[in-house]
């Protein structure tokens, strides 16, 4: 009998088959392509957005949006946000109450909300329509709270129709009905929002909620004392009196009331 | 040959999230789940790095190591499986530490987190698999 012939001592190494060494090689390719293609045209989606630290040369965000707040405060936090997205929502319920009365309530910062509605939310954009509609009769952040409040009677995923939930909620907040369901219907506020649409993009934003925050973008909601870290080391950078912690922190005084202006 | 396939998706997974992260990609493509508060939650970095680069790093050592391994020579290299059993040992371990915080911390799961954790814990018993058979060979 011949003995097999063999390289090393012993019995001999076993050796792959071509066939799966090949089919192996194959699967790693097909993986390969597949994941570059993929990564490389999520990349593309959408062409002209990149995040980058805020770009100073960009023109200011000023006369746009809907603002809260003492307009000599020492800083303004800007947030892009979402009326449809759950972190928004999140943002909105959870910080955004102690935000207003410990910061902006106080003077220490201005908030500037601006639409970016995101394409993947399909009722988003008549959410903000309807905000707006609210804002040209005063009432802006209380439509904007019934939003985010009532986000899951109103999303995509629960109706097609959202525009009867936000006329209810106008009549809950005390609204002109007749003029704020002309306003809806009409979606006369469409360019509006295209125009906040235009400044999120303008300042690369990329995810919502996310805040522009003494020339720093911050993405996500962010709980009350992160948010305040980040606005009390803006402060200081702006080199405001208002950054010790005993004046910008904790504890109640007499509140200014918020303004809405445009 | 299973395990370089497995890290190598791991590999293209961790990539996308770290790109996400570091604001080349756009939306999170996400449905129900909440991967943008996972990922843009203070947890979502990890001694100064995207935890997802992190995953980068993992997948891709593991994915070194398992192709070593295919190599006619180090077929049978103790070292090699001891070596992969440890480095995905280490990742279901960290896997673990990344599920709780998920779930009993930022109170959110993310789909692709999950993804990972599954593959994760498919490395690791392969590469326990490969090393119990190479200790029963030698045997």
């Amino acid at each position: 009998m011949t003995p097999t012939p063999s390289k090393g001592k012993g019995r001999p190494a076993p050796k792959r088959t071509s066939n799966s060494t090949r089919i192996f090689y194959l699967a790693l390719v097909v993986i390969a392509v597949a994941g570059i293609g993929a990564l490389s045209y999520m990349s593309r989606r959408p062409a002209d957005r990149e995040l980058s630290p805020v770009d100073s040369t960009l023109p200011k965000v000023q006369s746009n949006g809907y603002v809260m707040g003492d307009s000599s405060a020492p800083i303004e936090v800007i947030e892009f946000g979402d009326f449809e997205c759950p972190s928004c929502a999140r943002f909105s319920t959870l910080t955004e109450p102690e935000v207003r009365s410990r910061l902006v309530e106080k003077g220490v910062i201005r908030f500037r909300f601006i639409d970016f509605p995101l394409s993947m939310h399909r009722n988003t954009w008549p959410a903000s329509r309807a905000a707006a509609c609210a804002d040209e009769q005063g009432k802006f952040w209380q439509m904007h709270d019934a939003l985010f409040q009532s986000q899951d009677q109103w999303n995509g995923e629960t109706t097609g129709n959202p525009n009867p939930i936000f006329k209810q909620l106008a009549q809950q907040i005390g609204l002109n009905q007749k003029q704020f369901d002309d306003c809806v219907d009409s979606k006369k506020t469409q360019a509006k929002i295209q125009a906040h649409e235009q400044l999120a993009e303008q300042q690369h934003i990329q995810a919502t909620p996310s805040f522009i925050i003494g020339g720093k973008i911050v993405e996500g909601p962010r709980p009350y004392d992160e948010f305040k870290a980040i606005v009390d080391s803006a402060l200081k950078k702006s080199g405001s009196p208002l950054a010790t912690p005993s004046t910008a922190g904790a504890g109640k005084t007499p509140a200014t009331k918020a303004a809405t202006k445009r | 040959m299973v395990i370089a396939l497995i890290a190598l998706i791991g590999v293209f997974v961790s990539l996308y999230l770290t790109l996400y992260k570091l604001g080349y990609i756009g939306t999170l493509v996400c449905g129900t789940g909440s991967c943008e508060l996972v990922q843009l939650s203070k947890w979502g970095t990890f001694l100064g790095l995207p935890v997802a680069a992190w995953g980068v790093g993992y997948y891709g050592a593991v994915f070194v190591l398992a192709m070593v391994s295919t190599q006619e020579r180090f077929e049978s290299s103790r070292r090699l499986t001891g070596a992969l059993a440890l480095v995905t040992g280490w990742g279901v371990v960290f896997t673990i530490w990344l599920t709780y915080l998920e779930l009993f911390v930022i109170h959110a799961i993310c789909r692709w987190c999950v993804g990972s954790a599954v593959m994760t814990v498919l490395l690791f018993g392969l590469a326990m698999a490969e090393w119990r058979e190479g200790a029963r060979t030698r045997g």
